[in-house]
């Protein structure tokens, strides 16, 4: 039984893991750019919100709104500063964006506080589920709802429309993109906008699951890289499969071994990147 | 090739900066600990720069170094010198076996593998505090002794370290202009090839790895000893981190760059630590201005300054270097 | 050129000094400045606590040098929370400043190193840091410790509520798996054995995690009476506010044992804690002659209510200068003299500083929670529920201190 509760726990830990992952995923498959900012924008996004629900806004408008005005500074750096560098090796992807990453948690504790703080949950959703011994937060339900839903659209977003084919298509051969007219430089900065978006998006929706302090991003970095190694870089359903996994398997983990959860999702990653080097779903 | 990049310069270059460090600076500590981490960057290098292995796990052999002169010098009285050599022993098995998974895969897949093994190994040294010290660290590490006295003094320490320092940096120089450095640089520039021409390129680097791992560790030894503790933060992911910024800070193409990096670093980071609080901000807008500006590191700026005095006329720009 | 470190120096008017000449016993030599180091962490993850530790290192320079007519210096040392900074830092300031006396050191990992170290050196060194072995196996003739230690803690906090709570007989745990949770769940234990409590389970969790609701549902399964957080900083915030989130509150009484008390609460905010016990080494509120005193300055100085890193900065800073001031000299010999069985009157009513492991005999505090509508002012989170000494003899406790 109480098996069966972590297990939909890990399952809601694991559709924000998913929410993390899938930007830095879409990012790395369209711009083969290795984001060490992403937990930056997870970050920001959550302190948007506990901000403007400071301010009296409530959860509903602070959500979008935060989600919107990351995804706005990503994309405005991305256009002054990131598109300089993907043709750039690796080493100065990661030292820029490391960089980056530093800026903004110091720029947060300027403006915020070393502190932090918490956020409440919006109205009508403060309660709890209880099922026979055990409990649940609603909004904690709410999330996997939310994000299920979410999940869904990006689903059809990615893989459906003609938004999709050319993310996918650039990704794959960004001149031939050019070739057939399309603008690939205002693409990759919609679509860094977009992922380090989703990463608000994930900030903001565990604002009042977490509470926020300035160096939540460094753990959401670390969180999200193994997503998307185990689930392939730059693949939509194995970010949701690999969130997923890893929130079932620590939840789970929480109860049958705690020493050891932490160890074991490392020694999984290492394992999936030894034996399918391409993560579970990833393209070739 | 600019002058200052043959090896007996660089090697000149590195006696200088030990000659030179006492000069400018107070801190036989500070002075210590930048010798330290330019050997282990310059280890770091050997595989950035000579290898394109571009490795997030130099924390972990730092770390190992760390604990095996933690363990060896507070549990049982090994003396200093063995303690040392087996610090790098044990710090190239352990790098063997890491660069043996590792480099199976290429590109970001490879920095990824490093990263969870680096995670990996600071979570076994976090869990098994019966050896480690966990959280605490092992504390009470003391110093070498040499005829008798130990060296608490800092600047005693600090020729202490210069010795290993110059002994280390002139072994790596010798790596780089052996056979199988240029063979090393080979596979950098088209693996392809140089595996057709029939070099056992995993072999290589291999090795490489095992060098690096050996020098890590040496230096994270060298560094238990110099603070007196076995800290868990010198396994974390972060040092890890601070290595490889301090290598690409101070530029790929050349050892002595890698001196300079952890030079530059170390100093920028105690100055302005001592001056705002929120000094990485700081270190972070620097970290980007390297990465747009300053793609051949300080080392590039040396060379440009070189060429700029001595021949007048200058070589076109050289492109950033594929990794 | 590299010699950056700046001094804030305190001088006194040369009428201060006129004023009370006699209270220097052995003055210092002409001129001398004393000098403290402040090793905290100002930048990184616990920026927060080196900041107000800074400040009140500051306070008590400022006050010694006023009654005293000495001139004092504090220097401010940025461990970044690391103990190989801490470490160089503190080695840089023995050797090149010959500054001896040291205040501060907020995490355990760093204190510890600190210690050995400034022992080394020949200095003293005061820390609030929380693992036991620092007046412990690890105890050292130039280290100091305010804080009481993770005995204390688990006894004036989990006895009271024993004794309040005479129904609740099942008790769980969420503990960090290190030296310092080892060290609170055991005392815990044999508090719930000696009191016929059942301990209905435990959870480890390891330094780095942040998501506790796996812990908390395992939990609930258990279906406590109470719940003892046995984590400290950030990492029990996480799970207080989780916990609150799961309803818990409603179901079980909830207890942080080893809190940070005011900087903690502004984090939570008053509807995550009230109803919570907590756990803590000092509380603005106390009822002692040198705390009101205290807080009447800060609030005039800098408009806000002394916190615990401030307040143990404060009392560590002002113990060593006295110290030194008493002895006519900062060495580390000189100010364990003067501070060995040392009795005062502290920030938490009469405090004595016992020789033989050089820990502070001191309350430990238990707070509950106010409602928002029952705060008189923007601090008041709590109400102080009792208060009292607990500690274990310097053997048991592990110390053999070198003669």
């Amino acid at each position: 039984m109480i098996y069966l509760f972590q297990v939909l726990n890990g399952i809601g830990l694991g559709m924000l893991y998913f929410l993390l992952a899938v930007g830095l995923s879409v990012i790395f498959g369209l711009l083969q750019f290795v984001n060490f900012a992403h937990g930056a924008f997870y970050l920001l996004g959550a302190y948007l919100t506990y901000d403007l629900t400071m301010r009296g806004f409530s959860f509903w408008a602070a959500m979008p709104l935060a989600t919107l005005i990351v995804a706005g500074i990503a994309a405005l750096i991305e256009a002054l500063l990131l598109h300089r560098i993907y043709k750039l090796p690796h080493t100065f992807h990661i030292l820029v964006t490391v960089g980056l990453a530093l800026v903004v948690q110091e720029l947060v504790i300027i403006a915020w506080g070393p502190l932090g703080g918490s956020v409440p949950a919006p109205e009508g959703l403060q309660g709890v589920v209880i099922l026979g011994d055990f409990i649940y937060p609603q909004y904690r339900l709410f999330t996997i709802g939310f994000t299920a839903v979410l999940a869904g659209l990006l689903w059809w977003l990615l893989e459906g429309t003609r938004l999709g084919a050319i993310v996918r298509g650039g990704s794959e051969l960004p001149s031939n993109m050019a070739l057939l007219g399309y603008n690939t430089l205002r693409i990759n900065t919609a679509v860094f906008g977009f992922g380090a978006g989703l990463a608000g998006l994930a900030g903001a929706l565990a604002a009042p699951i977490r509470g926020v302090e300035p160096f939540m991003g460094i753990e959401a970095l670390s969180v999200a890289f193994v997503v998307v190694v185990i689930g392939g870089m730059g693949s939509y359903t194995g970010a949701l499969v690999a969130g997923l996994l890893v929130g079932v398997v620590q939840s789970v983990m929480t109860t049958l071994w705690p020493e050891g959860a932490r160890l074991m999702i490392y020694v999984g990653m290492a394992l999936v990147i030894a034996l399918m080097p391409r993560g579970l779903l990833g393209r070739a | 090739m600019n002058p200052l990049d043959k090896p007996y310069a660089q090697l000149a270059l590195a006696v200088l900066a030990v000659l030179v460090l006492p000069l400018f600076l107070k801190s036989g500590i500070l002075a210590t600990e930048i010798l330290i981490f330019a050997m282990v960057v310059a280890a770091c290098n050997l595989l950035l720069g000579y290898t394109g292995l571009l490795s997030f796990g130099q924390g972990i052999f730092f770390g190992i170094g760390t604990y095996a002169a933690g363990i060896c010098l507070t549990r049982w009285q090994i003396p200093v010198p063995v303690v040392l050599a087996s610090a790098a022993v044990l710090g190239a098995a352990t790098a063997t076996l890491v660069g043996w998974l590792s480099i199976r895969r290429q590109g970001v897949y490879f920095v990824m593998l490093t990263l969870a093994f680096s995670q990996l190994f600071y979570f076994v040294a976090y869990t098994f505090s019966g050896v480690t010290g966990g959280d605490n660290g092992l504390l009470g590490v003391p110093r070498p002794s040499v005829g008798g006295t130990a060296l608490n003094a800092p600047w005693s320490y600090y020729t202490y370290v210069a010795v290993c320092f110059v002994a280390v940096f002139a072994i790596l120089v010798m790596v780089t202009q052996s056979t199988f450095g240029r063979t090393l640089l080979a596979i950098r520039e088209n693996e392809g090839r140089a595996a057709a021409i029939g070099f056992p390129t995993k072999l290589f680097k291999l090795e490489a790895f095992a060098i690096s791992g050996a020098v890590t560790a040496f230096g994270g030894a060298l560094h238990a000893m110099l603070i007196g503790v076995a800290p868990l933060s010198n396994i974390e992911y972060h040092t890890s981190e601070l290595i490889l910024i301090m290598t690409i800070i101070g530029g790929s193409s050349s050892l002595f760059g890698s001196v300079l990096g952890a030079g530059f670093y170390l100093l920028l980071a105690d100055a302005l630590s001592t001056v705002w609080p929120r000094w990485l901000l700081l270190l972070g807008l620097v970290l980007v201005t390297v990465a747009l500006f300053l793609q051949r590191g300080l080392w590039g700026l040396v060379e440009r300054g070189y060429d700029l005095v001595f021949r007048r006329e200058r070589a076109p720009e050289t492109p950033a270097e594929e990794h | 050129m590299l010699n950056r470190r700046r001094f804030l120096t305190t001088s006194t008017l040369a009428a201060a000094s006129l004023a009370a000449p006699g209270l220097v016993t052995r003055a210092l030599a002409q001129g001398e400045a004393l000098k403290i180091g402040v090793p905290v962490p100002i930048s990184g993850a616990f920026a927060a606590n080196g900041k107000f530790a800074t400040i009140g290192a500051l306070l008590a320079a400022e006050e010694v040098a006023a009654a005293h007519g000495v001139q004092v210096s504090t220097l401010d040392l940025d461990t970044e929370g690391k103990p190989a900074t801490a470490v160089r830092k503190v080695q840089d300031a023995l050797a090149q400043d010959g500054v001896k006396l040291f205040a501060g050191g907020i995490l355990s990992s760093e204190s510890l190193a600190m210690g050995k170290e400034v022992e080394r050196g020949g200095g003293a060194f005061m820390t609030t840091a929380g693992a036991d072995e620092i007046t412990g196996v690890d105890c050292n003739r130039a280290t100091f410790r305010w804080s009481v230690p993770t005995y204390g803690a688990i006894n004036e906090t989990v006895r009271p509520i024993i004794d309040a709570l005479p129904d609740a007989k099942k008790w769980y745990t969420i503990t960090p798996q290190y030296v310092f949770g080892d060290g609170l769940l055991n005392a815990a234990k044999d508090v719930f054995q000696e009191k016929g409590i059942e301990h209905v389970g435990n959870s480890y969790h390891s330094l780095t995690d942040k998501e506790f609701s796996g812990y908390l549902t395992n939990a609930i399964a258990a279906q406590p009476d109470v719940l003892l957080l046995l984590n400290f900083g950030a990492q029990s915030s996480d799970t207080l506010r989780q916990a609150v989130s799961f309803g818990l509150k409603q179901r079980m009484t909830i207890v942080v044992a080893w809190a940070s008390g005011l900087e903690q609460f502004e984090a939570l905010g008053p509807d995550i804690c009230e109803g919570v016990y907590f756990g803590a080494q000092y509380w603005h509120g106390a009822d002692s002659a040198l705390n009101r005193e205290l807080v009447a300055k800060v609030q005039e100085k800098h408009g806000f209510n002394p916190n615990y890193s401030f307040a143990g900065s404060y009392i560590c800073s002002k113990l060593l200068l006295e110290a030194a001031v008493k002895a006519g000299s900062p060495d580390g010999a000189g100010i364990a003299a003067a501070l060995n069985g040392l009795k005062y009157q502290g920030l938490t009513g009469e405090e004595e500083i016992r020789a033989a492991d050089h820990q502070v005999i001191k309350d430990y505090y238990l707070l509950k929670g106010k409602a928002k509508a029952d705060m008189a002012d923007k601090d008041d989170y709590a109400e102080i529920i009792s208060a009292g000494k607990s500690f274990l003899s310097p053997e048991d406790a592990g110390c053999a201190m070198p003669a």
